[in-house]
């Protein structure tokens, strides 16, 4: 699949290229590997395509480490509950990477009911010269073999093989909504919209529920968890976020249930700003914790959130992403992107935090120089090796040459996932059907 | 004013959300839904809170005062009739548990009557409005109305109940569902409008048969639903939301009677109080609001 998509420059790298969008197509996730070695995207068609990068070489050194297309395989097919009749879909929910323990990489993927585990594996030798069967394979006459010989490995073109080591299904009655591997490297914990279900990666058939929302009448449902993540060096503690805008941490050391939050991390809302809407958009759409374990990253509707762990009565940093819209809740909300779930992305040294908007607008804040930039992901803005331009978007006011209009702002391109190199300055932003891969011009000069 | 107009046009997307979460491939999101009632809440609380109300019973100076009449001789009517043939063109299916005696209010009035039967319908049958919400089955419904037709047309002979917002928000998203309808002839409906979302409506979904006894059967259904759904093994419970119709759809008859009392068929007794005093002072309106029509302010509200 990715071999007919060979012009791939560096900053563009694209699944399809075709001139229409099948729904399909677009891609649900994106995740980078421990090492940044790979890049694994999942689309709504449940397929996985998992994106190598080049060793830099000597010979062409603009072609600096670029994303090739490594593997695709179909993680997950539609499925039908006849007991509830309900379809599931097979659009893949999450995909996160387990820890590299062998020459094999393997992830997790998830759609809404079932988490898989993959292995992917190399092949680039393959034995010859066998006694018994020829080069097709074919039994030999035996008559014909005067001599034995040791089959010896000759190499041969690289093969990528995906096979599905464990499927971990049923554990879920609601919509599963992220997966995250512990760092103990032997556990996994998923989410759906009111449980928490803890997983051995080795065994499929049992699972521990921690944490259980589900009021005893549902008619009292005021909250649903909304995402959830393991703390990146403690392996007792988890975060989880409401839709309320709030954020539990947990340990599960305290309790085989973790109902009993240890911390709570909640803003207390503004009064000026309540309106209609306000429950929706303080609903946290991502949390991530910082590669440093210090701090948690949060994403609702209108802006990003840094919390400190020691900090529970507010964030210590809030960035405005898309203030603008405040004031078109009302539209955003018929035409139901006020329910769009944005993704948020830390760099590996924790200093930048990045975040998707409308128009297939990214922005990135720094959080020492509290310097911010609004990027857009788009083909004509995207020559291979053209620098990005910062966007301006105006509201009102004195408008610059190329600033967009609020109301220019194409609400159906919208950038929801990203992800940033655990390293290095390298981000992956997917707008629908197209991963763009862009790199910061001043390391690929410093190489 | 510009709140309860607001408030009302929230109401009814809300409504158009919640019913065609329905029919969604993957299932119902109980993560979206639940913020859409959230917000249908909050929309209502502000609707019914706001003292400037009964915009959307504008109508024709007849039409308030053969309210009242409506509902005695709904349910004797018609039960059933499929609605009036002005207001025809605006839907094809049939609707049952109309009540016939708006044939008097049928040339322009047609829709309140029929709303009013609805919302008596409603309050027999609280829980049909659950059962329309919250139970899959609207495929049943479907014949009765498609689901084509309805999301796009946001019928203005919607059934009541389930999205039920009776009262105040049906009126107004009444009056929205006829403005995105053409209307066709002056639509003095006014607050009897319901919203095309839901499922479910008068009768039961899919039994356009006339009388009571269709009306009672999807009550049976939605309270057998929810219970079903409790016992054994788990089910991704979204009676909540379909519950929240049906108090709405009770809240809803409430308004459209000009006495406080409900009917005694009130799903949810405990929202009759403070709403069923609203509707007296809604029906007795000023003349200014009384003249405007629900069309210019359901234009308005876009």
């Amino acid at each position: 699949m990715g071999e007919d998509t060979d012009t791939r420059k560096i900053n563009h790298s694209f699944l399809r290229d075709h001139s229409y969008v099948t729904e399909a197509d677009v891609i649900s996730t994106v995740e980078f590997n421990h090492t940044g070695e790979l890049l694994a995207t999942g689309d709504k068609g449940g397929r996985v395509v998992i994106f190598q990068r080049e060793p830099e070489s000597k010979n062409a050194p603009h072609s600096q480490g670029e994303y090739d297309v490594y593997s695709t395989f179909q993680s997950h097919e539609p499925e039908f509950d006849y007991l509830k009749s309900l379809e599931i879909e097979e659009k893949i929910n999450k995909i996160k990477w387990l820890p590299q323990q062998n020459a094999a990489h393997s992830l997790l993927s998830t759609n809404d009911k079932t988490i898989k585990l993959w292995k992917i594996t190399e092949r680039d030798k393959r034995p010859e010269g066998y006694n018994l069967k020829d080069e097709e394979g074919k039994l030999k006459d035996l008559s014909t073999v005067t001599s034995l010989q040791v089959p010896v490995l000759k190499p041969m073109d690289l093969m990528v093989e995906v096979s599905p080591r464990r499927v971990f299904a049923n554990g879920h009655t609601y919509h599963i909504n992220s997966i995250s591997v512990n760092s103990d490297c032997e556990t996994y914990m998923s989410a759906d919209d009111l449980r928490i279900n803890l997983w051995h990666l080795a065994i499929t058939d049992r699972s521990f529920n921690i944490v259980d929302i589900k009021p005893a009448n549902m008619e009292d449902l005021t909250e649903v968890i909304t995402a959830s993540e393991f703390h990146p060096h403690h392996c007792n503690l988890f975060v989880y976020s409401s839709s309320k805008g709030s954020l539990r941490l947990c340990d599960m050391r305290a309790a085989a249930l973790c109902d009993k939050h240890s911390k709570l991390f909640e803003e207390p809302e503004d009064p000026s700003n309540r309106s209609f809407f306000s429950e929706i958009i303080s609903s946290v759409s991502d949390v991530k914790f910082s590669h440093s374990g210090r701090y948690m990253l949060t994403r609702d509707y209108l802006t990003v959130k840094v919390w400190d762990l020691n900090m529970e009565a507010r964030p210590i940093e809030t960035y405005q992403v898309h203030d603008y819209l405040r004031s078109k809740l009302c539209s955003l909300y018929e035409n139901d992107c006020i329910f769009d779930k944005f993704e948020c992305a830390w760099n590996g040294s924790d200093s930048v935090i990045m975040t998707g908007a409308y128009n297939n607008f990214f922005r990135m804040f720094d959080r020492n120089t509290k310097r911010d930039v609004t990027l857009e992901a788009s083909r004509e803005s995207s020559k291979p090796r053209a620098v990005l331009k910062p966007r301006r978007v105006c509201v009102g006011g004195k408008r610059r040459r190329d600033d967009i209009s609020v109301d220019s702002l194409d609400f159906t391109r919208k950038i929801l996932h990203t992800a940033w190199h655990p390293a290095e300055n390298i981000i992956a932003v997917a707008a629908a059907n197209n991963l763009y891969i862009f790199q910061d011009k001043v390391n690929s000069e410093t190489h | 004013m510009e709140f309860k107009l607001e408030a009302h046009r929230i109401v009814s997307i809300s409504l158009g959300k919640i019913y065609n979460s329905r029919v969604q491939r993957g299932g119902i999101k109980l993560h979206k839904n639940l913020l859409v009632s959230l917000v249908l809440r909050s929309a209502r609380q502000v609707y019914l809170s706001d003292p400037c109300p009964g915009l959307y019973l504008a109508g024709p100076p007849g039409a308030p005062l053969q309210l009242p009449a409506e509902p005695a001789a709904g349910p004797s009517a018609g039960w059933g009739e499929p609605p009036p043939p002005p207001a025809a063109g605006l839907e094809t299916e049939p609707q049952p548990a109309h009540p016939a005696a708006p044939g008097a209010l049928r040339a322009g009035d047609a829709e309140p009557a029929t709303t009013v039967a609805c919302a008596r319908d409603t309050l027999q049958s609280g829980e049909a409005a659950a059962a329309a919400g919250g139970a899959g089955d609207q495929a049943g419904g479907s014949d009765a109305f498609p689901e084509g037709p309805r999301e796009t047309r946001r019928d203005c002979r919607c059934p009541p109940g389930v999205e039920g917002q009776p009262g105040a928000p049906g009126a107004a998203p009444h009056g929205d569902c006829c403005a995105e309808d053409e209307p066709p002839a002056p639509p003095p409906i006014g607050p009897r409008k319901r919203p095309a979302a839901g499922a479910g409506g008068c009768g039961p979904a899919g039994r356009p048969a006339p009388g009571s006894t269709p009306v009672k059967k999807p009550r049976r259904d939605s309270e057998e639903r929810p219970g079903r759904a409790e016992e054994g093994e788990e089910e991704m419970e979204t009676g909540n939301v379909a519950n929240l119709i049906s108090i709405f759809g009770s809240s809803f008859s409430g308004l459209l009677r000009k006495s406080p009392r409900g009917g005694g068929e009130e799903a949810e007794g405990e929202e009759r109080g403070p709403e069923a005093a609203e509707p007296g002072q809604i029906c007795c309106d000023t003349a200014v609001l009384r003249d405007m029509s629900p069309w210019s302010t359901a234009i308005e509200a876009f």
